[in-house]
């Protein structure tokens, strides 16, 4: 049941994510990838490294479609080792963790925390590998921060509206 | 033996982490430097056809726009068919037309997908133009499409000269907007006037010579520099492309192995 969820939310985002977020093309700072949300709201009930893999896979589907091959595996498989951890760290309630992660089952300082730490992060990797060189590091610095702001106010107000 | 198990076993999630991420790496790499798998791009088949599926959509929004296009481009194509009544030009060229399914004009490395692809006769290093100019060249083919790497990346690197003088540079783009391109490699010592007329070379058979690229928008020569700094107004308005051609040259193969047999 749990699963099918998280599949069903993966089929709708994947397509608002390609064939809306990715087709808005506002000033060249604005590429915002809310499919992370998916990987985020992830329940940590399988093991580390499939976790891993899943941001592979998922990662890897994200590149296909926007022709940037390794790039988004990259920052997902990145994305997906960091977040057991991070989840250590601000999560104070653990009881709730085998549910989907969500405002509802960690609170929403530490859902702030966590979305802001992982989304900036898997962003500016994005646009790191992306860019393929620091020539342009300012350009990719501005574009991690637009970015990164639009995709976080996405999932937090996501999960405001349905896990309050 | 055990004690290196242990270890193994221990730092088995940083293990696969690291690994996964040398495939990520390997996997770029690869797509930087080579050309590309038609699987694993917008090339494929199930992506392509989601895009144009949209985009069959999307196009009933601009229909007037586009009709305006193509009368346009059918009063060229009349002009040139009594051009070439009178001068035979010895290019053995022929033009297939393809839509455009799916694009991005506002990333450093910006890429076309076409309707058209093996099946058509489409092959990787044909140029792609549109009625107003150049469009860009064919990067990765698939049965039914293809990937266009177009002026506007920051990888590309065409040939163009000017049509006033036929001194040749090179154009190129710097990531910003995609309205505008630079000109690289002219010499001080030409006179460069706004408003002068960029058009192909016709140096490589990727495009024939003469096709519209854009105008000079601004030119600076800096104290003590040796080379122009030039900005090219492009003719191709890539934030509405939608139809294409593509350029097939029938002796293309051969002046490339021959280019090639020179090295």
């Amino acid at each position: 049941m749990e699963w099918t969820r998280q599949i069903g939310r993966y089929i709708i985002v994947m397509v608002l994510q390609v064939l809306l977020f990715n087709r808005l093309q506002m000033g060249g700072l604005c590429h915002p990838y809310i499919y992370v949300m998916c990987l985020l709201m992830m329940p940590i009930t399988l093991s580390h490294s499939a976790d891993m893999l899943i941001g592979a896979l998922v990662g890897l589907a994200m590149d296909v479609c926007c022709n940037s091959l390794g790039i988004h595996m990259a920052g997902c498989i990145l994305l997906m080792f960091i977040r057991p951890y991070l989840i250590g760290v601000v999560v104070n309630d653990k009881d709730r963790l085998n549910e989907q992660i969500s405002l509802r089952s960690i609170g929403f300082e530490a859902l702030v925390k966590y979305v802001v730490i992982l989304v900036i992060l898997h962003h500016l990797t994005v646009f790191l590998l992306g860019a393929w060189s620091l020539s342009h590091i300012h350009f990719v610095l501005m574009e991690t921060a637009v970015s990164s702001l639009i995709t976080i106010l996405l999932i937090i107000g996501y999960n405001a509206i349905l896990y309050k | 033996m055990q004690s290196l198990l242990k270890i193994l076993l221990r730092y088995s999630n940083f293990l696969v982490f690291i690994a996964l991420e040398v495939a990520a790496f390997l996997l770029i790499s690869l797509n930087n430097a080579a050309p590309r798998s038609s699987l694993l791009s917008t090339a494929n088949e199930v992506v392509a056809w989601q895009h144009e599926v949209v985009s069959t959509v999307n196009s009933y929004f601009s229909l007037r726009h586009q009709n305006d296009l193509l009368a346009a481009e059918n009063a060229d194509l009349r002009n040139q068919i009594c051009a070439m009544d009178s001068a035979e030009n010895g290019y053995a060229l022929h033009y297939v037309d393809a839509k455009v399914v799916q694009m991005t004009t506002d990333e450093l490395h910006n890429y076309i997908t076409i309707n058209r692809g093996s099946k058509d006769g489409v092959m990787r290093g044909q140029g792609v133009r549109n009625s107003e100019g150049v469009v860009g060249i064919v990067r990765t083919v698939g049965r039914n499409y293809s990937v266009v790497l177009p002026v506007i990346n920051t990888r590309m690197n065409l040939s163009c000269r000017f049509a006033k003088n036929d001194y040749i540079g090179t154009l190129q783009w710097d990531g910003k907007d995609s309205r505008f391109a630079s000109l690289a490699d002219v010499a001080a010592h030409m006179v460069v006037n706004t408003g002068d007329t960029i058009v192909t070379s016709g140096l490589s058979p990727v495009f024939p010579e003469g096709v519209p690229v854009g105008i000079v928008e601004s030119s600076q020569l800096k104290e003590g520099d040796s080379y122009y700094t030039i900005r090219v107004r492009l003719h191709t308005n890539f934030k509405r492309l939608k139809y294409v051609e593509v350029v097939q040259n029938a002796h293309q193969t051969e002046m490339e192995e021959l280019t090639n047999g020179m090295d």
